[in-house]
């Protein structure tokens, strides 16, 4: 068995089979557990707060990816002009996802803070806010608005970095004789930018997408899924009733809940990609 | 008979030795160092954390027994338990707080004749730490000492504004609304934390009111005394209150006193420690006194932490041999208790009036006369469906709703319909 197999069945099946092997079971941590099928995840739909996960999920990862893939775009476009100190805008840029997310939430729950608020303290000096300014993280839109908000600040340099490879690569002279056939910026953008970049941002959006849906820290950090559930994400929820309540099996249920959707995403987006591709 | 050689004796005595051990599953004796490892709590009196790693030096130089003390923070050590005990491998002991030797009752070592020689000592174990800690008759953790929640209060404001210490929930709505005129709100946190819920609880239990009865089954929230509990959030919530308490985690209520904003707060003392011990302005000016009460009596939340011993373990003599040093003798489990600075108090009937108490005027109000103590969930036994209950914050959630524009009535049936769900579950 070649080291490369063993490492991938020892680091990512195994693990992965276990939490199949949970969550259609009603093992508890410590005790003997037994396979039930899918009452686990029958079960779940009948909690409020799985339902309101679930809806919050789809928000999140919806408004996270969505506004990360229009400012990706944009701030990859500025950032292939020529500009100056080009280089040192471009490592700038990749700073919010080199520091540890857990880490840089903590920055963010400070700016949010009801007490300690800088946004609020910058909107009520500049006459922006009413006192005493939105309750960040203690209302409900206002709390997911944090969260997504936060998301994109850390997701969006994955969007601009290779998005920006993908727009290096795109060949000059396909512009040029584009500019030569009359067309404006926004012609060229619709007619050459876009569709030489679809590849790129088929990729780039599938992985974010994953990576979106499965979010930990920042809800963790921020909201701990409240106000009254309304930020909760599947991974927050399933280590609220996995790990502090030791219900594995459940917990499994809610972090595999949407395994299955996301299998499909993947297999429809490999699939446009390769069409591209050939 | 053939001749003993050098070699043939080598070989045999190595050969027989190693089935021994083998056999055995343990190392001789001879040689052997003993070991035992503790994974422990960040103690959030970190003095405490200091003077444990003191006395284990000593007890390492007194017993010839080593030991290593491990740190983690109190929201990791449920993801932590759980590796230990799926992998059946990790620390011999570990601190527990609450209803955690409930959870692992089957994966921890009977710890009784412990704590029959502490109880002979000290006195009986505190009820609430007793609930937590013998499990379906057995001890399964030796409790070690609690931090209980208190009325933390601004003495300043109170005489500036002739305001009466409350002696009831109702008498502080009555301080309450005053004190927010002035600027200085009541800081009662309401969101998915459990400062909420260990405020909720007291309220609710003083009027009389339950999640889950006795018999850890029935659901009893959906009750008048529920809806008298909430109508007092409510009001608390309109009149002396800020909806920033909606947004608040742990730390937020202690970080309100302490720079001055709130008024009122409930918890434990560590927002007096810590204004202490950085020296913050506001630390002259906060007393504290004892919990409200309300018509069915004064109850309190009460976090009692005990010491388990897993199972899995190969050193559980070691490791009672530690419990024994650490907590029984009188001068270490003094010395060990005066670290803390009254955050963390012994939970033994003879040792209530502990001389950490008298450390300073502003204990007082710890002594607590006519509180009862409760862990989360009471009366209903700790379980992991009452446990699901608490961890899901429904009680905090319902009166969230509630005070957000929810009926009293509708707010009250999602609960109760959310609590049957996990009883049902």
């Amino acid at each position: 068995m070649s080291p490369a197999l063993l490492l991938l069945l020892l680091l990512v099946a195994y693990p992965f089979c276990m939490a199949l092997y949970f969550s259609v079971s009603n093992a508890f941590i410590g005790r003997p557990s037994h396979f039930i099928g899918i009452r686990n995840f029958l079960n779940l739909w009948q909690s409020d707060a799985f339902r309101q996960t679930f809806q919050n999920a789809f928000v999140f990862t919806g408004a996270a990816v969505g506004a990360k893939l229009v400012l990706g775009i944009s701030l990859a476009m500025l950032l292939d002009q020529q500009l100056w100190f080009k280089r040192l805008i471009r490592g700038a840029v990749l700073l919010p996802w080199v520091i540890p997310t857990a880490l840089s939430t903590l920055g963010w729950w400070w700016m949010f803070n009801s007490l300690y608020s800088v946004v609020n303290w910058t909107g009520l000096t500049l006459g922006l806010m009413d006192p005493p300014g939105p309750n960040w993280l203690g209302q409900k839109y206002y709390a997911m608005t944090a969260v997504v908000v936060v998301n994109i600040w850390r997701g969006l340099p994955f969007f601009v970095i290779t998005i920006l490879a993908g727009l290096v690569a795109i060949p000059r002279e396909l512009y040029e004789a584009a500019e030569a056939d009359g067309a404006g910026a926004f012609a060229r953008f619709w007619h050459v930018t876009l569709p030489l970049l679809k590849p790129v941002l088929a990729i780039v959006v599938l992985f974010s997408t994953i990576f979106t849906f499965s979010d930990f820290n920042i809800v963790f950090v921020l909201t701990h899924g409240g106000p009254i559930n309304s930020t909760h994400l599947f991974a927050t929820l399933a280590r609220q009733v996995g790990l502090e309540t030791g219900r594995i099996g459940e917990g499994a249920a809610i972090s595999l809940y949407l395994s299955p959707v996301l299998m499909l995403v993947v297999f429809a987006q490999l699939r446009f990609v390769r069409k591209q591709a050939y | 008979m053939p001749a003993i050689t050098r070699r043939r004796f080598l070989t045999s005595t190595t050969g027989a030795g190693l089935a021994g051990i083998l056999a055995m599953r343990t190392a001789p004796a001879r040689g052997q160092q003993r070991e035992v490892s503790y994974l422990c709590w960040n103690n959030f009196a970190p003095l405490m954390d200091k003077k444990l790693a003191e006395i284990g030096q000593r007890f390492t130089k007194d017993t010839g027994i080593k030991l290593k003390i491990d740190h983690i923070a109190a929201a990791q050590q449920a993801a932590k338990y759980a590796s230990e005990v799926q992998s059946q491998a990790g620390h011999d002991m570990v601190e527990m707080r609450m209803h955690f030797p409930w959870l692992y009752e089957g994966q921890l070592v009977d710890l009784g004749d412990v704590v029959a020689e502490l109880e002979k000592k000290y006195g009986k174990v505190l009820s609430s730490a007793a609930e937590t800690a013998r499990v379906h008759g057995t001890w399964r953790a030796v409790p070690q000492y609690h931090a209980m929640f208190v009325a933390t209060y601004r003495e300043d404001l109170f005489k500036k504004a002739g305001l009466k210490v409350p002696d009831t929930w109702e008498d502080l709505y009555t301080v309450g609304k005053e004190l927010k005129k002035m600027g200085n709100p009541v800081g009662i946190p309401i969101s998915q934390n459990y400062d909420s819920i260990s405020t909720a609880g007291p309220v609710l239990w003083s009027y009389g009111g339950l999640e889950v009865d006795k018999d850890g089954k029935t659901v009893r929230i959906n009750s008048p005394q529920t809806a008298q509990m909430i109508e007092w959030y409510k009001k608390m919530f309109r009149d002396c209150m800020e909806p920033e308490v909606l947004s608040w985690d742990d730390a937020s209520n202690n970080q309100a006193i302490q720079q001055g904003k709130a008024g009122w707060i409930h918890n434990p003392v560590s927002a007096y420690i810590v204004a202490k011990q950085m020296k913050l302005p506001t630390a002259d000016t906060i007393n504290h006194h004892r919990t409200p009460g309300g018509p069915a009596g004064r109850h309190e939340t009460d976090v009692p932490r005990h010491i388990g011993i897993w199972k899995f373990s190969k050193n559980a003599e070691p490791a009672k041999e530690f419990i024994r040093y650490l907590l029984g003798k009188r001068e270490t489990y003094d010395e060990f208790i005066m670290s803390a600075d009254a955050f963390n108090l012994p939970v033994y009937d003879k040792l209530q009036d502990h001389p950490v108490l008298k450390t300073d005027p502003k204990y007082a109000g710890l002594r607590a006369e006519g509180v009862q103590y409760h862990c989360y969930g009471w009366p209903a036994p700790p379980s992991d469906k009452v446990q699901l209950i608490t961890n899901s914050f429904i009680m905090p959630n319902m009166i969230a709703k509630a005070v957000t524009g929810t009926s009293t009535k509708d707010a009250i049936t999602w609960a109760e319909s959310e609590m049957k769900k996990v009883m049902a579950g």
